[in-house]
């Protein structure tokens, strides 16, 4: 019990320095900025109380929002997508699955991991963005960000889960 | 009794979803109140310190940069001051005196020198936190630039970091004049572009052309008089059709900021005072 949150703390810290010392350096044709720290929640065990998992979603949220200076913005979305992230799981889990497994390509099938990973994704960026913009008048532009992010984001985190396999 | 405790039991997730979401917005709207962000910031001194040692990292490597820009500013200076001793030669003792006497005590600024350890280009709202704070005698509302255009004001101050409210974040409004006339207008950001700004509130009547150098007015007392902004570059009009809207190409390249000079102006409480009368 210990080491798995000792474990999941150094994570924590480990993603939250790489989004902040590289990734939010990054912004490919303009737009697209890979938003690797939700891969932490992603990867929470199916049985994992779903208290715990708001909290940590907290943490992790607020961590990144104190180095890039927008409180309560990354914390915000992030508390969103822990909120829905089991319901996720649970609409592409395999029906033969076992009751507690960590989501992943090996767990789930790459297809369904994919799926997963892309929906959860819309929501923490949809929410990011439009709390960041605060206004719906560059429609468009607001659009193609989250589509954007989404996919880099989704690139990123299927190389790391083929390199892991 | 019973009903009611499983019922909180299988469904106190959402409550505890909204209370944390709660305090996201709390903290979103907190940040917009002055000075209160300050432990939710880059500039608290734990990050601050983090950012030191990434920025003493990424310095390393732009060495390159910076040595290159170092030595066309030296070549610049090198004929400046060629040129200036020239007119050295021409001009008699006196007047000299009397016009660095009229210089240092019309401008009226001093320097402190800082180094960026942390800068985002890419935000909707950017900040550069720096590794001075109030123990050098830096405080808000000061004016910050380096050798080669202004980059900002600072807006929050620890003790050894302070956060600077970059041009490129929709907060800033400087102002601005041509360097060859005294027409002015506000300079603020709008895009998502690091490199261009717009000058908004021009007079439809003011003579300028393509090329032209915009300057700080110096009506503000942040800035000094005549610090480069950058050069217009492209003329349009603005939405309402009452003034133009000058895109301005940037003086300092914000993607590579390292040495930077935060400038106090000795009269500013002085000026405050006399303006606070006629309110």
């Amino acid at each position: 019990m210990l080491f798995v949150f000792f474990r999941r703390f150094c994570w924590l810290w480990i993603l939250v320095l790489i989004q902040a010392l590289i990734l939010n350096n990054i912004q490919l044709f303009g737009y697209a900025t890979p938003f690797l720290y939700v891969y932490l929640l992603l990867k929470f065990n199916v049985d994992t109380s779903r208290y715990s998992l708001l909290l940590w979603g907290f943490c992790l949220g607020l961590a990144v929002d104190i180095f890039t200076n927008t409180p309560g913005v990354n914390a915000a979305a992030t508390v969103l997508l822990a909120f829905v992230c089991p319901f996720l799981v649970w609409l592409f889990s395999p029906s033969d699955s076992s009751d507690n497994f960590s989501p992943g390509i090996r767990s789930m099938g790459t297809i369904p991991f994919l799926k997963y990973v892309v929906l959860a994704l819309l929501v923490h960026q949809t929410a990011l963005f439009v709390i960041l913009t605060f206004s719906f008048t560059h429609f468009f532009d607001l659009l193609i960000r989250i589509v954007s992010c989404t996919l880099i984001t989704t690139l990123c985190i299927w190389s790391i889960e083929n390199v892991k396999r | 009794m019973h009903n009611l405790l499983s019922f909180l039991f299988r469904y106190g997730y959402c409550f505890l979803f909204v209370l944390l979401e709660f305090i996201c917005l709390l903290l979103l709207f907190r940040f917009n109140n002055y000075q209160s962000g300050i432990g939710f910031t880059s500039a608290n001194n734990f990050v601050g310190a983090v950012y030191n040692v990434s920025a003493e990292i990424s310095s390393f490597f732009n060495l390159d940069i910076i040595n290159k820009q170092l030595v066309l500013r030296n070549i610049e200076l090198e004929a400046e001051n060629s040129m200036l001793r020239e007119k050295l030669k021409s001009v008699s003792p006196d007047s000299i005196v009397d016009e660095l006497h009229f210089t240092l005590n019309h401008q009226g600024y001093g320097t402190i020198p800082a180094r960026v350890v942390n800068n985002t280009i890419n935000m909707q709202d950017n900040y550069i936190t720096l590794d001075k704070g109030t123990c050098d005698g830096i405080y808000p509302e000061m004016g910050v630039a380096n050798g080669n255009g202004i980059i900002g004001i600072v807006y929050m101050v620890s003790d050894h970091y302070s956060l600077v409210i970059s041009l490129l974040n929709r907060k800033s409004s400087i102002s601005c004049k041509f360097k060859h006339s005294d027409y002015f207008g506000y300079l603020r950001w709008q895009n998502n572009d690091s490199r261009y700004a717009f000058l908004e509130d021009l007079p439809r009547y003011a003579q300028f052309q393509k090329g032209d150098t915009i300057v700080t007015s110096g009506y503000s007392a942040v800035f000094p008089k005549g610090l480069i902004v950058g050069t217009v570059d492209n003329i349009a009009d603005s939405e309402d059709g009452h003034s133009y809207l000058l895109r301005i190409r940037l003086a300092a390249d914000f993607s590579c900021l390292d040495n930077v000079l935060v400038m106090h102006n000795r009269n500013c409480a002085e000026q405050h005072e006399l303006e606070s009368l006629i309110k």
